[in-house]
């Protein structure tokens, strides 16, 4: 494109911004609803993840050791737990610590133990696998690698909550390909068809362009401009609008959400969610104009030609 | 540009004839007068020339050229070579006057301060030198269509189209206007006006195109003692 074809672009783009700025406002405004409820779902399924991701955090193996280790034996043991591939740590508690911990963890009631040698527990190593491995098959074959050593005694792991989990993921991971797609689908069907509607009340410039011989690009660029404009200021209220929400109802979300499953917090976007939904906004509004512009000026030709 | 139309028809839907079979030859170089009363199909034949429409039946070659047969990319190099006077003006309404008839000569390519130059010389000498700034909307009907003028002028076409051209103005700036067109002729430009002031036909003696309900009556003279009703 000639350097004067540009100004002239730029110059198009300016002119309409001026005289026209409630219908792009309120084209921008459209998007940014929509655009919204995409950021909503974002935010939903980042949360979600996370949720996740904490619950997977409490899944360990437990290997009870048989008998009471050398302190040389002990740490080849851990040593040769700890250089598995799966393996992210291991932590050793000894029948001391697992009597205190028990203490503790009765509370009130823990007169209950009064009389009990402070030995009756066996002193265990507790494994945690590395995130995005903590799938069942995974936890069987660290667990049966386990088992193998002759100071272990025996070796326990969640599998029933292991396996609900993993479902729960893949569920989730599925879920957001599928409802993530139709979002972006509406939106993107949401901003095309508003596109449309502004660029409907503009058909007699384009018109008139074509009949002083405009080409093709020379015509839709300053539109595909627009769009893409209108996507970026859309996005950005869409992300402005999230971000007071979040702001106000923070602590109701939090509290409704702790309570029903133990969270403590809920997060806002990260900055690649969030320059993600700016530049979902930008690229859809480049995108639905072009295509909305392709659409109209198809059906004019062929609805003056063809008669 | 030379102009041949071969059994050229037009109709619209349901069924109402606008063109039929017309066959017409105009020269390149040729300034030539469309007639007919109201309805006679004379912006039609002249939408048929830029692809504005297409029509039902036949062929129209400009320069040798089956027009009905040009592509997006085609029509649009078509109408580069060709300026047009529209009855119903169109013009851009966020744009003032100067810069409606820059635009023409800024999607061929000039500069902005080409155009704006080009346009400043052509509407002063319309008659418009008070009023580049103004929007399109403030003109009288005149000055609108002298606008028009001045933006189908401003890129030198080779084959002219006006409908109605000197309709919304007084004889005086008529006669300049057409002394325009005569001028736009001698540079070698084919000139087609659909016109039904018979003073103006009159005055400038060019071959007249009578059509009269789709159909043409004479193409071949510049007699314009025709039945009064055409007028």
């Amino acid at each position: 494109m000639k350097l004067s074809f540009i100004g002239l672009v730029f110059r198009q783009v300016r002119s309409s911004l001026r005289h026209l700025c409630w219908s792009h406002m309120l084209t921008s405004l459209t998007m940014a609803l929509t655009l919204f409820v995409f950021g909503a779902f974002m935010m939903l399924q980042a949360n979600l993840e996370q949720l996740l991701m904490a619950w997977g955090d409490q899944i360990h193996i437990t290997a009870y050791l048989a008998r009471a280790l050398e302190p040389t034996e002990l740490e080849g043991l851990l040593k040769r737990v700890e250089i598995l591939p799966e393996v992210e740590r291991v932590r050793y508690t000894s029948q001391a610590q697992a009597w205190n911990d028990f203490q503790s963890a009765l509370g009130a009631q823990s007169g209950l133990l009064e009389g009990l040698p402070h030995d009756v527990l066996p002193a265990s190593i507790e494994i945690t696998i590395k995130r995005g491995q903590r799938d069942s098959s995974t936890l069987e074959q660290v667990a049966q690698r386990v088992r193998g050593e002759k100071a272990i005694a025996s070796v326990e792991y969640p599998q029933q909550w292991v396996e609900r989990l993993g479902l729960t993921v893949l569920a989730v991971a599925w879920g957001k390909w599928i409802v993530g797609g139709v979002f972006f689908l509406a939106t993107f069907f949401i901003v095309g068809s508003t596109v449309q509607l502004a660029l409907y009340a503009r058909r007699g410039e384009i018109e008139i362009m074509q009949l002083v011989g405009a080409s093709e690009t020379l015509i839709q660029a300053p539109f595909v401009l627009e769009g893409m404009l209108q996507g970026m200021v859309g996005g950005a209220l869409a992300l402005a609008a999230l971000w007071g929400g979040y702001t106000l109802l923070r602590e109701q979300i939090e509290g409704f959400a702790g309570a029903l499953w133990s969270v403590g917090y809920v997060r806002f976007l990260d900055l690649e969610g969030a320059v993600f939904l700016v530049a979902t906004g930008w690229i859809l509004g480049a995108i639905g104009s072009l295509v909305s512009l392709r659409r109209i000026v198809k059906t004019w030709r062929s609805s003056v030609v063809a008669v | 540009m030379r102009i041949q139309l071969r059994h050229v028809s037009k109709t619209f839907p349901p069924r109402q004839r606008a063109l039929a079979d017309i066959n017409l030859e105009i020269s390149k170089g040729e300034l030539v007068f469309i007639c007919g009363a109201s309805g006679a199909g004379k912006s039609t034949l002249l939408k048929l020339l830029f692809r504005e429409l297409d029509p039902s039946e036949g062929e129209i070659l400009i320069d040798g050229h089956d027009v009905t047969r040009l592509r997006s990319r085609g029509v649009t190099r078509l109408r580069r070579k060709i300026g047009l006077v529209f009855q119903e003006f169109r013009f851009l309404p966020a744009l003032n006057v100067l810069d409606n008839v820059a635009l023409a000569a800024q999607v061929l390519g000039a500069s902005k301060k080409q155009s704006r130059v080009k346009a400043h010389q052509l509407l002063k000498e319309l008659g418009l030198k008070d009023r580049y700034d103004a929007k399109p909307f403030m003109l009288s009907g005149g000055e609108q269509q002298r606008v028009a003028i001045a933006r189908a002028l401003i890129n030198e076409p080779a084959l002219l189209i006006a409908d109605e051209p000197t309709g919304n103005i007084d004889d005086d700036l008529a006669d300049d206007i057409m002394q325009l067109f005569v001028k736009i002729r001698d540079r070698g430009a084919t000139v087609v006006i659909a016109t039904h002031q018979r003073a103006l036909i009159q005055r400038y003696g060019a071959r007249v195109i009578k059509l009269e309900r789709g159909f043409i009556t004479d193409a071949s003279s510049n007699n314009v003692s025709m039945p009064e009703y055409i007028w």
